[in-house]
């Protein structure tokens, strides 16, 4: 067996082994649940004043299950960008950086292959605990709400489950960037840039076509008005951001040299 | 057709030459050992042969095939470790010489023999089950040999493949190697080892300057005959020089 299902094989077992998987997996899973239960239940609690109570407003009326998996899409629209940003950070700059990467030329499975099935693992990880944050969200809600999930709460649930897909995509590029860096410290200083000039492509209000700025409007984070600002183009651009990020990183894996 | 090639290859790094017309070639069944000083070429020659680094000119074969765009086919017969080996320090040694196989082409049904047989060659079993982190330098560098023969190569290339191991890893790869190229396999070694070359290479090679400056017949006093070849194209370079100012 040599090619596509070799790499796929040998990458997803070398990701279920790295230290990088054991620590960002339970964050996700488990931190992005507590956190929009948490915040929800702070927000309505009367706990909060001033500049932090206006800052979850948002989450303080409503109907409680939909502001849990609303919160949950928010966080998670930027969080499995960050997971995922870390993860191609560690599998594509580290062996760069250390000279790993060196022993992936003259194998039978080609060193593209590999990067390819590096890729779709990292992308397949952040969207198996994307499931796993929106399914322990919504168990967590039907749990602590009154009136169980309606109709507008299992439309917020699709929404972060998209926009958590996104966010994971949006990674893919970073992928690029560690090889052409060669460094995992320079592909998250990218990855923290990106975010940045996310910030201020929103505050000039180009967010709608700006894929980095796209899963996080989408789901609600710039208010009702933003959300609805984001149409059916803007989210087809954004998903695009992963397959060309892909074809790009195989491409510079396959021409890859003076390693 | 030998096996391994280089030919007239030429490679800078900025102003400074690497490669400055390197030629060599290995035979089916050869042990041939480059030796040099520090900065002679060699490692730049192993990863052109690689496919790690292309040539500024000149050309590499392996098996017939350029070795930057190796068909999987050709590299299913080839083994390397130029550097760091194809490890993985998270995954145990089975795991990784398990992986390796997989990578090399190896059929999975035959893998975990495959694995288990290069393990116990090695003498890695009572690290079997450890992470490839928590290795020592000697046991790392011999779970690197281990992944790079594990499909049982018929072209090896390795560099400085000793320079950790204790007497008794030298013996288990100095074996190893003879064994291969007992089956037929041709296999480039660099190294700086003097005493070990003379004891596991058919042909050494002398690297000088970015190329081959002579061989040395394996056998006593290698360490006197290498400096007196190096010392010999030290003085030709220096006459050809005068000669092209004057």
């Amino acid at each position: 067996m040599t090619g596509p299902g070799t790499a796929l094989r040998v990458e997803l077992l070398a990701w279920r082994r790295s230290t990088v998987q054991r620590l960002a997996t339970p964050l996700l899973v488990l931190l992005v649940p507590a956190a929009a239960v948490g915040l929800t239940t702070l927000a309505r609690s009367g706990a909060l004043v001033g500049a932090g109570a206006a800052k979850l407003a948002e989450y303080a009326t409503g109907d409680l299950a939909t502001t849990h998996v609303t919160a949950a899409g928010q966080v998670l629209a930027v969080a499995t960008l960050m997971a995922g940003g870390f993860a191609v950070a560690a599998t594509f700059g580290q062996p760069l950086a250390d000279g790993r990467a060196g022993a992936y030329f003259g194998l039978a499975t080609p060193r593209w292959t590999v990067a390819w099935a590096r890729c779709l693992v990292v992308l397949g990880w952040a969207a198996a605990c994307t499931v796993a944050a929106v399914a322990l969200t919504v168990a967590l809600s039907a749990a602590v709400s009154p009136d169980g999930l309606g109709a507008e709460a299992w439309a917020a649930a699709g929404r972060a489950l998209a926009a958590g897909l996104l966010g994971a995509g949006l990674a893919m590029p970073f992928a690029a960037v560690a090889t052409a860096t060669r460094s995992p410290l320079a592909t998250v200083g990218a990855l923290i840039g990106i975010v940045a000039l996310t910030q201020m492509v929103v505050l000039v209000g180009g967010g709608a076509w700006f894929p980095y700025a796209v899963p996080s409007l989408w789901t609600g984070t710039g208010g009702a008005d933003a959300a609805a600002g984001i149409g059916t183009g803007g989210l087809l651009l954004t998903a695009a951001v992963a397959p060309a990020g892909i074809a790009v990183v195989v491409q510079q894996w396959r021409r890859l040299t003076d390693v | 057709m030998n096996p391994l090639t280089l030919d007239h290859l030429h490679h800078r790094f900025g102003d400074r030459p690497a490669l400055a017309g390197l030629s060599l070639a290995v035979a089916p069944g050869e042990v041939v050992a480059m030796v040099g000083l520090n900065g002679a070429g060699k490692t730049t020659a192993l990863r052109v042969l690689v496919g790690r680094l292309r040539p500024a000119s000149g050309t590499a074969r392996v098996l017939g095939a350029d070795p930057s765009r190796m068909r999987p086919t050709t590299a299913h017969r080839f083994g390397h470790v130029v550097g760091v080996g194809l490890v993985s320090p998270d995954l145990t040694v089975s795991e990784n010489v398990r992986t390796a196989a997989l990578l090399h082409g190896v059929p999975r049904a035959e893998v975990a023999d495959a694995g288990a047989v290069v393990v116990h060659r090695l003498d890695l079993d009572a690290w079997a089950d450890a992470r490839a982190r928590t290795l020592s330098a000697g046991n790392a560098q011999r779970l690197g040999i281990a992944c790079a023969v594990v499909h049982g190569p018929s072209v090896l290339v390795l560099d400085e493949p000793t320079s950790a191991l204790d007497p008794r890893g030298v013996v288990l790869v100095r074996e190893l190697v003879r064994s291969l190229a007992d089956d037929g396999a041709a296999v480039l070694v660099s190294s700086h080892h003097l005493d070990e070359v003379a004891r596991v290479a058919d042909r050494v090679v002398v690297v000088h300057g970015g190329r081959s400056v002579g061989e040395l017949a394996p056998g006593p006093e290698m360490e006197r005959r290498f400096f007196a070849r190096v010392l010999e194209a030290d003085v030709a370079a220096l006459e050809a020089s005068a000669g092209s100012a004057a």
